[in-house]
């Protein structure tokens, strides 16, 4: 009850004019990094930041939400329409969303991902409602080792249950730390790994590493694999469009089992893309209707739109309470919080009640209007699509140079961006995993502190870490989650050897 | 024409000397105990030796595993096609600032890349920077580098 009390509250902070303007211009804009491959949420939000800095934190926060939703929405189109996901998280919606466009049904495609998205982001925002100050409320009991403990939770299924190679995703996660402790150490105040570059006394910013790694490094494997935009039609037929959305709850299990794997993939940092392919791939496997599966069916559709935005949405849940993102794009948001002034974990939901109601109840509004916003422009970012690619790249280049450079007014970020860039490019061409990297970049910092609080309590012994039950679990899931699926591989392996 | 095995060893060596350069920097910083707790290298030096062991890992997998082509030789030109000159532009901000460099930069990739024509390559790039100019110098009060030119200009 306390919590629909808060909500209701929230409601009267969002529902004003200005915070209504912001939610329409951060989805269309949302939309526009969505639909352009080569700039996705991550990088959206992050060339954004820069201009909140004047804003108050809620109003900040509820144009940055809104251009993640409308960025997920965007993705879709572009995945339906032109065989081209426009964010990685939209990968698996091409599988049965092209086919099904190209058999002339186009608004029954849409319509479809567009109903099960909704609905995955309205059980991710009841799941927020409702969990978000109960997690915080236990949150508050903890110390930095049950922190640390939390910490290396979700890192250790970044690992395990991530879906990238292993060993790779280590690399990641621990190239994040390293540059996370770049600079002034906010223990011991001496100075760390600058190799003799004043500048970067200050660290690396993580926006800068975003949008190189994101912008530059997804722009270059554009360019390079040479999109084609083979465009089916784009109208939009209102009555097949309400039929349809009307015809969603047949599919009520895929719907109801993709939000379950979506949520479950954002609370713990699996993220909206692992969440999306596993949801696809589940369903491949369980689906009556799986004999269609890729040629268009409307449960192909259904499983990975439902848990790519379930996903995107709770990915907040961790990031609000426990101050762990559980996405890239939720990781550049947590970053804006600490910009503004915010100490994001469980003390903002007693000290900053306005702030988080306030994006919560915005949650709610902002997927609606994303809703309306992405069916009433489909026609006009399905006309930009078809601007050849080459045009638009330098122009999207020119954008991350300025952006990069607006951070803090520093030309070295923009060689830093460049570089990142690179690595960005190398790290998807050979399916490194680049979430770890910015979560590690912008969490790194809070990690360590954990851990030396941990070790300064204890002496240095590494006892503390299974001092009472709430952390020796924490810690045991840690390693369950770390160790079991290269167990459960190998077992399967060697029977496979032995068959 | 780029082999997977080749781009993946170029990768894990890459990562490694990463690695290695943090593990070498933290020394300096001290590893040890000390009356403070752990000393502030230690955490940095736990991290660079995990990224070094995990690169050599997958230096020798990659090596071992790895198959095929990851990118073709347009696929690549392409790639540089846009990075290059992009490279340039940013190498020549201090010198000519960004609203030139911008310029310029989109005027020489549309024209010579895209193969637009003048006009519609000089509208675009003095639009597009002109753009940047109000959104930025203007509305938001954020100045951005003017450059060596900028200041001779007096701008």
């Amino acid at each position: 009850m306390e919590n629909f009390d808060s909500l209701m509250h929230g409601f009267s902070i969002a529902i004003s004019v200005p915070h209504i303007a912001l939610m329409i211009g951060g989805v269309l804009l949302g939309i526009l990094v969505g639909v352009l491959p080569g700039l996705g949420a991550p990088n959206g939000v992050s060339l954004l930041l820069p201009l909140t800095f004047g804003m108050a934190p809620v109003s900040a926060i509820i144009l940055l939400s809104s251009i993640y939703w409308g960025a997920l929405f965007g993705g879709s189109v572009t995945s339906i329409l032109f065989n081209i996901p426009g964010e990685p998280s939209s990968v698996a919606t091409t599988f049965d969303g092209y086919p099904m466009a190209r058999d002339g049904r186009a608004t029954e495609a849409l319509a479809t991902a567009f109903g099960s998205a909704a609905f995955g982001a309205l059980v991710g925002v009841v799941l927020i409602t409702c969990l978000a100050s109960w997690i915080a409320g236990v949150a508050l009991q903890f110390g930095p080792a049950e922190y640390f403990a939390v910490y290396f939770l979700a890192f250790s299924s970044f690992i395990g249950v991530g879906g990238a190679p292993p060993m790779k995703t280590v690399v990641s996660l621990a190239i994040g730390f390293a540059i996370a402790a770049i600079g002034m150490d906010t223990v011991s105040g001496s100075v760390r790994l600058t190799m003799g570059v004043d500048e970067l006394v200050k660290g690396i910013n993580f926006v800068v590493a975003v949008m190189g790694l994101f912008g530059i490094g997804e722009l270059l494997i554009a360019v390079e694999e040479e999109l084609h935009a083979k465009p089916v039609s784009s109208t939009i037929d209102w009555r097949t469009l309400f039929r349809t959305i009307a015809g969603l709850p047949k599919h009520w299990v895929a719907l109801l089992r993709s939000a379950a794997i979506g949520c479950w993939m954002g609370i713990t940092p699996g993220g909206p893309t692992a969440a999306s392919f596993m949801s696809y791939g589940i369903a491949k496997r369980v689906s009556p209707r799986r004999a269609n599966f890729g040629k268009g069916e409307a449960e192909g559709i259904v499983s990975p739109e439902t848990a790519d935005h379930a996903a995107g949405t709770s990915a907040l849940l961790p990031m609000l309470s426990l101050g762990i993102p559980g996405s890239a794009t939720a990781a550049v948001m947590m970053g804006g919080l600490m910009i503004w002034g915010l100490n994001p974990g469980p003390a903002l939901f007693v000290e900053q009640k306005d702030f988080v109601w306030g994006l919560i109840a915005s949650m709610y509004l902002g997927n609606i209007v994303a809703v309306i916003l992405v069916l009433l422009t489909v026609p006009i970012f399905a006309a930009l699509m078809r601007l050849p690619f080459f045009i638009l790249a330098p122009l999207i280049f020119n954008v991350c140079v300025v952006g990069a450079y607006s951070v803090s007014n520093s030309y070295l970020d923009v060689m830093l961006m460049m570089g990142f860039g690179v690595l960005g490019y190398l790290f998807k061409k050979l399916d490194y995993p680049l979430a770890p990297l910015v979560l590690a970049i912008v969490i790194g910092d809070k990690a360590e502190d954990a851990f030396r609080q941990s070790m300064l309590m204890s002496q240095g012994s590494l006892g503390i870490f299974v001092n009472n039950g709430l952390v020796t679990t924490l810690v045991t899931a840690g390693f369950a989650l770390l160790l079991l699926p290269p167990l459960f591989r190998s077992i399967g392996l060697w029977r496979n050897a032995r068959r | 024409m780029l082999s997977r095995r080749t781009l993946e060893a170029a990768t894990a060596i890459l990562t490694g000397a990463f690695g290695v350069a943090v593990v070498v920097s933290s020394l300096n910083n001290g590893i040890d105990w000390s009356e403070s707790g752990v000393e502030s290298g230690t955490f940095p030096f736990i991290t660079g030796t995990i990224v070094v062991v995990a690169s050599l890992y997958n230096l020798v997998r990659g090596w071992l595993r790895g198959k095929g082509i990851v990118a073709t030789r347009q696929g690549l030109q392409r790639t540089a096609a846009l990075f290059l000159p992009a490279v340039l532009f940013v190498a020549l901000i201090p010198l000519i600032g960004i609203y030139v460099g911008a310029v310029l930069y989109l005027f020489g990739s549309l024209r010579l890349q895209s193969h637009l024509s003048t006009v519609r390559s000089a509208l675009i790039a003095v639009v597009a920077s002109v753009a940047l100019y109000v959104v930025f110098e203007r509305l938001f009060q954020v100045s951005l580098p003017h450059g060596w030119l900028g200041a001779v200009l007096d701008l």
